[in-house]
């Protein structure tokens, strides 16, 4: 499927280790934890499988999509701007915002074309820089096709997940091995259906939405999201 | 072409000054010190702050009425304290272009790490000069234990100095180790609480930061 130059870009870009901030997003595991709703190995594969069906592969993965072949900048911020209006949660806008602008802001330091052009558009538009667009801008300037761009966006997402889940003490490092191997079977699955042209974005997570909204609120909080 | 030239209305940007250190070393403490300190020699200044679990440390600065709370951020570390300021200072780097694009003039960025071990320092991609915060209270044997914060910080604070009699702390010992275990390079004292020793640490953003003369 993939050559082995491309196969080691994405070792490089899908690493837990690049440095994109993904480290400080749960994307509502840590609320869900510290309200009860999240306490083991098996409520974590079911909040990867929904976060991975019902919103990344809706949501995220169309916008990438749309944005990966977008012709211009302009049109790139345009599918910005649909990101902003379909998320209705504004704590989930602004995770993804900071989350976008960390990762271009590397692909900037790096010198990628797109990426440096799309930042100059993006200082005076605070709120664009959502991330599946700016994946497909970093995943652009850095080679990476379409399908290899989705996959690294799916992939980023479930380890920040699991990895979360560790450092919240919801489960440990074996299991987090557990937990990757069942969701690498849920991005398989979904990955092997192609997206279809005209498919619009939308998601459908309430209970994740509520928790990540209702952050801001606890008076304790390790994550940005 | 000879020398530096400025390009006419170019903008310097701000220099990104970091301070870690243990839990309850005074790194907020000696950040509020500064605040003041640094104004008053006019020094156009902003603050991060990478609190732990809450953001108490940013809201104690934004509250403290020492300087316009929109000039405080504040950085969630995930958990990971070492990570947010080493291997993916991205979210402090972005944090801190944003404060430099609303604050053109900004001249100067404090960057408080959250409270951490001796292991912890600053990404050179992160921080121009940083700073590691140790207090006598935590045992006069913390700079023998070379840790990499103590050893290759460009400024050792060791802070509440009046504590020493009580804690049975030889300080000018624990000095004399701490530049031994740093080949000599620069450890400074101070009393936070009372302000002591602040002025020295001003005199050195100002003059190994700023190049201010």
């Amino acid at each position: 499927m993939f050559d082995t130059a491309t196969a080691l870009a994405l070792l490089q870009y899908g690493d837990s280790a690049y440095p994109a901030g993904g480290f400080a997003f749960s994307w509502g595991i840590e609320g869900l934890a510290a309200d009860g709703l999240l306490e083991n190995a098996r409520d974590l594969d079911d909040f990867v499988w929904e976060h991975l069906t019902l919103r990344w592969n809706s949501m995220d993965r169309v916008l990438l999509d749309r944005a990966y072949r977008a012709g211009d900048i302009a049109a790139i911020a345009a599918i910005d701007r649909d990101a902003e209006a379909a998320t209705p949660s504004a704590p989930m806008r602004e995770g993804s915002r900071r989350a976008g602008r960390a990762l271009l802001g590397v692909s900037v330091r790096l010198g990628g074309a797109l990426s440096v052009a799309y930042r100059t558009c993006l200082a005076d538009a605070p709120h664009l820089g959502h991330l599946p667009v700016v994946q497909a801008v970093v995943y652009r300037d850095a080679g990476l096709a379409p399908q290899a761009a989705e996959l690294v966006s799916g992939w980023t997402l479930v380890h920040g997940l699991v990895s979360a889940a560790v450092r919240l003490g919801v489960i440990g490092h074996v299991e987090a091995q557990r937990a990757l191997q069942s969701a690498r079977a849920v991005l398989a699955e979904l990955l092997a259906e192609p997206m279809l042209p005209d498919a619009l974005p939308s998601s459908f997570t309430p209970l994740i939405d509520i928790a990540v909204s209702r952050g801001k609120a606890r008076p304790i909080r390790m994550f940005t999201t | 072409m000879t020398g530096v030239q400025k390009t006419k209305g170019a903008r310097i940007a701000a220099a990104r000054v970091g301070i870690g250190g243990p839990v309850g070393s005074g790194k907020t403490a000696l950040v509020e010190r500064l605040i003041p300190a640094l104004l008053g020699r006019g020094i156009d200044l902003a603050v991060i702050t990478n609190d732990l679990v809450t953001a108490e440390d940013a809201e104690r600065i934004r509250r403290s009425g020492l300087i316009d709370p929109a000039r405080v951020s504040a950085v969630e570390a995930g958990a990971c304290p070492h990570t947010v300021i080493r291997e993916d200072p991205t979210l402090n780097i972005e944090a801190a272009d944003e404060l430099e694009r609303r604050f053109p003039g900004v001249e100067l960025i404090l960057l408080e790490s959250g409270g951490d071990n001796l292991a912890s320092t600053f990404s050179r991609d992160l921080t121009d000069f940083w700073m590691f915060v140790i207090d006598v209270a935590g045992g006069d044997d913390i700079p023998r234990k070379r840790g990499p914060g103590v050893i290759r910080c460009d400024l050792l604070v060791i802070n509440k100095t009046d504590l020493a009699p009580h804690v049975g702390v030889d300080l000018a010992r624990m000095h004399e180790q701490a530049l031994a275990v740093r080949s000599n390079r620069p450890v400074l004292l101070t009393n936070c609480r009372k302000g002591e020793g602040i002025d020295a640490v001003v005199g050195m953003i100002e003059r190994d930061v700023l190049f201010r003369a």
